[in-house]
């Protein structure tokens, strides 16, 4: 019986993992490039949310057509907040630019709170569940898993396969070796702090096909610290790290679940929370670029 | 040089908070003072609150007049401030409540947590404190002298739901438990399960799970292998909406479910739609209670305060939008009105008469009963336990007040998505 | 003279009297007084890692939470050994002090050899780590926490438990906040504070010029978190007399405490307390003006200063006296 929970667990945490790890992608891409660590990144992730929630509620767009919507608002989001802040602190000390990513957060929330309010909201997009013996699984959480893959693919085929993705890469590289070759840095930066933070935003959408309730301005907390632990696991730098580490984390965090349910007297869920911050530790000191990152 | 500039920042500043001071607070009216959670983790909860306060403090000076104090009717006031549901921030305005407003009561901000922080400086002054959003037992144990309660107790959330289960299905034996772990639900579940012990439940699933948990999937696939006949649980907004959702992605069906707090909130059927229909929870006020003067006299209890009807319009003006008050707008409401019959009684606003005077007052108003025990404690007020059918609230416990038939037991997940409604015939 | 190395400390101590006296003087002030001069505090112990090091520690607040714990523990289970009298809260704070020493030694083992964003993570995974640690094993009430109101009111008497709470608590964060000053100031100037200059403006050429990066890396740490765990000892356990661990490991405070360091400049021995003076009394005026939009307005604020002002109001100021008589008194 065990193993079939066990069973239930890990597949949910696999399909989760893949939405966890699309949502990191963006933070990792940021880190990548600009080396800045954003810490308002779950602020991001809720302007996707309320994107989802408004664009169906409001105008009736399923949440799949509202992932490249969101997509959009991101990347316009993103550019705006590179040329009004972000550009004036590249080279600045880590610290001003997490302060300046962390008050980013704040604005966004209090703004997102002032249009829609306090309230916890949400919305019911029912397209039936599938029943494995072990769990069940309804079709939208299927549906934020594939998008999260293919969401991942697609930026694969644009680092690799275009022009704009191949000077990001070469920046990540070597700054100062792009510049010479004739890359323009400055755009490079803008371009990737805008997909980046499209990328969380987009994220949002699917995490509310995971999780259609309980939408509000502060909701992002949580994710912004489990992203920083997927970040580590994947490879601060690597994206697709991000999403690898994102499906191992959620993997670890259900599947250790029902270990520790087994303990009498303890609380599972802040230990399963504990373990997971226990494996960033660990990782961080034995290799800090990650699970999947380069040497 | 540097010295002598912040000497003299530091005297323009004691200056200005003496002239503060000195201006505020002239007699001859009744200062209510409220560190009010404006923003912050217990925003929507202290917004509920503040627009029952006003409300409520509206009909004292509108309808009935004022306070009437020493032969004169006396003036409501209300002065607030935004604690950002944060401790430090709590202790120093309460102090500047106290000494720059000159406020004659003080009520706590939302939350155990923060109510007990802002005890200690309330004791100092000898100031009343009022609680209206803590409704930790353990409160009431440290000895304070000066607090009073109108919330209902925790460990009385869940009593009336098992009772009634009991009643409507004497065969439904086997209740799961799975609250949050914070203060107040871990009194509900305290309370819910000796009650259930004695009522002769088989609990088959006793956990908990923490405060902003994002994913319950994990401890409802545990839940689902107990096979239970009704859950009772929840903490508060957040994990109610996600406990109904998550029970619907799994499939799991039982006969009844009653989660605290956040099951009573419109939002909560408003983000869940069908999901909801007869999903319970237990409150401490619901609109369509049948409190009235008519109830009243016939309990032969004082009567004060707005009709509901009344509570809503006020409410309603007060915040300037069309939403609903919950119960955390009508306890912080009916707050106001303890106070002012407390204070009437007395016939004065000092604060130890106040507090013994509210010791004794025993009244009803649009909120219900409202009776306190010798610590403090709120004992006079009865939850009633709602359900969500066909998108409304009714009450369905106890008898007394109930509006509407149980409809039991609560269709399967299956049922509610292809459109079946949970309405009695 | 050797006591002109002493000088820069009479702006802060001063300042920190003329909060004192306002507060006990003028109704009303004390707690706004005793929230500034957290903000202060806090600040001063941060800044010991922060100012010196340039190293981000965003778990800042688990020193914090550890202290509280220590003397609410003490006061908790030692409340009826009538003799001990006032020696329950000396045992908390020396409680307070070992537990977070403890566990700042524990993390500076892992985190410390580490740089710039991974060790920001790192100190955050300790901080949440921990504290999901409390509440997953149900350790010291787990998430139930500790109320201690009851058991100060018993070992102390109604008056003096209440004297306790809302004067004693805040006197001694005052006391911490000039301690903690001496010590910045001790730093700076001593061997220490040469070696984290130079390990702040170049970490590896510090090394090999033969600094011993890592020893004051530590030390640094180290005390850092001492002074924190001492702060909340104070103007938590004792002031609040309750501690639930989600309030006590929320990671604002760190968050504030960078704000203060950074507004005032960092690794200056004035800046905190400027900081936290601005800090605190911006929030409590745009509380008492404006209920509910505080953080709407605050934020740009932040990000103003950020990009405009990065050293620090004291750091601008440090410029524009150098030369002057007044040198002495502003680091």
């Amino acid at each position: 019986m065990i193993w079939n929970q066990l069973a239930g667990n890990l597949t949910q945490g696999l399909i989760l993992g893949g939405v966890y790890g699309m949502a990191t992608m963006g933070l990792s891409l940021i880190f990548g490039v600009l080396r800045v660590v954003n810490v308002g990144h779950g602020a991001f992730i809720m302007v996707g949310a309320f994107a989802a929630l408004w664009l169906f509620t409001a105008l009736g767009i399923t949440p799949i057509v509202a992932i490249p919507i969101a997509l959009i608002i991101g990347i316009a989001l993103g550019f705006v907040f590179f040329y009004l802040v972000m550009k004036k602190l590249v080279g600045a000390p880590e610290l001003t630019s997490l302060l300046a990513t962390f008050a980013m957060g704040i604005l966004l929330e209090e703004v997102v709170k002032l249009i829609f309010g306090t309230e916890y909201r949400g919305y019911n997009w029912d397209v039936g569940r599938v029943d494995l013996s072990v769990t069940v699984l309804p079709w939208a959480k299927i549906y934020a898993f594939l998008g999260s893959v293919a969401i991942a693919v697609l930026l694969y085929l644009w680092f690799n396969k275009t022009r704009a993705g191949t000077a990001v890469r070469s920046v990540v590289e070597d700054s100062e070796g792009a510049r010479v070759c004739g890359v323009n840095v400055g755009w490079v930066y803008a371009l990737s702090f805008a997909i980046g933070i499209g990328l969380t935003v987009a994220s949002g959408v699917l995490l509310t096909m995971f999780i259609p309730v309980g939408i509000n301005p502060y909701m992002g907390g949580p994710y912004t610290l489990k992203a920083f632990v997927i970040a580590v696991l994947g490879g601060l730098a690597s994206p697709y790290g991000a999403f690898f580490g994102g499906l191992i984390f959620g993997l670890i965090e259900n599947g250790s679940y029902t270990l520790f349910a087994l303990l009498p007297g303890a609380e599972p869920f802040a230990l399963t929370r504990f373990l997971s911050f226990v494996i960033l530790l660990v990782i961080l000191l034995i290799k800090p670029t990650g699970l999947l990152g380069a040497k | 040089m540097k010295g002598r500039l912040l000497v003299s920042v530091f005297l323009m500043l004691g200056l200005i908070g003496w002239g503060g001071m000195v201006y505020a607070g002239a007699p001859a009216k009744v200062i209510i003072g409220h560190p009010a959670c404006l923003s912050g983790k217990y925003a929507k909860a202290g917004e509920q609150a503040l627009g029952g306060i006003k409300a409520c403090v509206k009909w004292v000076n509108e309808v009935y007049g004022g306070v009437k104090i020493g032969g004169k009717r006396v003036p409501l006031e209300y002065k607030y401030y935004d604690c950002e549901s944060k401790k430090e921030v709590v202790t120093s305005l309460i102090e500047r409540l106290i000494t720059v407003d000159k406020v004659n009561v003080v009520f706590a901000p939302y939350s155990s947590g923060l109510t007990l922080s802002g005890a200690p400086v309330a004791e100092k002054y000898g100031m009343l404190y009022m609680d209206h959003g803590g409704a930790s037992d353990r409160i009431f144990q440290q000895g304070f002298k000066y607090i009073v309660q109108t919330i209902g107790p925790g460990t009385r959330y869940h009593v009336g739901t098992l009772d009634m289960i009991h009643k409507v299905d004497p065969k439904a034996k086997r209740v799961a438990l799975a609250y949050e772990d914070s203060e107040f639900a871990r009194m509900v579940m305290r309370g819910a399960e000796e009650h259930a012990k004695k009522l002769g439940f088989k609990i088959v699933f006793k956990r908990t799970y923490p405060k902003g948990v994002t994913d319950l999937t994990p401890l409802l696939s545990d839940l689902k292998a107990a096979k239970p006949d009704f859950i009772l649980g929840g903490g508060h907004f957040e994990d109610g909406q996600l406990f109904n959702r998550q029970m619907a992605d799994l499939d799991i069906n039982v006969k009844a479910l009653s989660l605290i707090a956040a099951a009573t909130l419109p939002a909560f059927y408003e983000a869940l739609g069908n999901l909801a229909e007869g999903v319970m929870g237990p409150s401490h006020w619901e609109y369509g209670v049948k409190y009235s003067p008519e109830a009243a006299r016939k309990e032969g209890l004082k009567w004060i305060g707005p009709t509901q009807d009344e509570f809503v319009k006020l409410f309603k003006e007060a915040l300037g939008k069309d939403i609903m008050p919950d119960y955390h707008a009508a306890e912080a409401g009916a707050q106001v009105l303890a106070y002012v019959l407390a204070v009437e009684e007395a016939n004065s606003i000092d604060p130890t008469k106040v507090r013994a005077a509210l010791d004794k007052l025993k009244f009803m108003s649009f909120y219900g009963g409202w009776d306190v025990d010798e610590t403090g404690k709120q004992v006079g007020h009865s939850m009633v336990d709602m359900q969500w059918q066909g998108g409304k609230r009714v009450i369905v416990w106890p008898p007394e007040a109930a509006t509407g038939k149980l409809y039991y037991p609560m269709p399967t997940f299956a049922e509610k998505a292809k459109g079946k409604v949970a309405v009695p015939k | 003279m050797r006591l002109v190395k002493y000088y820069p400390l009479i702006p802060v101590y001063l300042g920190y009297l003329v909060l004192f006296l306002i507060g006990k003087t003028l109704p009303g002030m004390w707690q706004l007084m005793a929230m500034l001069s957290f903000y202060c505090a806090v600040g001063q112990a941060f800044n010991i890692f922060l100012g010196m090091t340039g190293y981000v520690d965003f778990g800042y607040v688990a020193f914090m939470a550890l202290g509280t714990y220590g003397m609410a523990l003490s006061i908790a289970h030692l409340y009826q050994i009538e003799w001990l009298g006032i020696g329950i809260i000396v045992i908390g704070f020396v409680l307070a002090i070992l537990m977070s020493g403890l566990l700042s030694v524990a993390v500076g083992a892992v985190a410390l050899r580490l740089r710039g964003a991974y060790f920001a993570i790192a100190t955050i995974g300790v901080n949440e780590g921990f504290r999901y640690l409390i509440e997953g094993a149900k350790l010291w009430g787990g998430s139930e926490g500790i109320i201690f109101s009851k058991q100060l009111t018993e070992a102390f008497g109604r008056g003096v438990a209440n004297k306790l709470s809302t004067f004693w608590a805040d006197v001694f964060v005052l006391f911490i906040a000039a301690i903690a000053a001496l010590v910045t100031l001790c730093f700076i100037r001593g061997k220490i504070g040469y070696a984290l200059t130079a390990l702040r403006e170049d970490e590896e050429a510090a090394k090999v010029m033969g600094i011993n990066v890592t020893k004051y890396k530590i030390i640094a740490f180290i005390t850092s978190a001492s002074f924190a765990g001492l702060i909340g000892a104070t103007a938590w356990a004792l002031k609040l007399t309750h501690v639930f661990p989600p309030e006590v490991f929320e990671i604002s405070y760190t968050v504030e405490c960078i704000i203060i360091v950074l507004l005032g400049g960092a690794g200056t021995l004035l800046g905190p307390i400027v900081g936290g003076l601005i800090y605190g009394l911006s929030k409590y005026w745009l509380t008492v003006i404006v209920p509910g939009f505080q953080l709407l307005i605050f934020a740009p604020i932040i990000i103003l200063i950020i990009v405009a002002f990065p050293e620090g109001v004291v750091g601008m100021f440090k410029r524009r006296v150098r030369g002057t008589s007044l040198e002495k008194f502003v680091i």
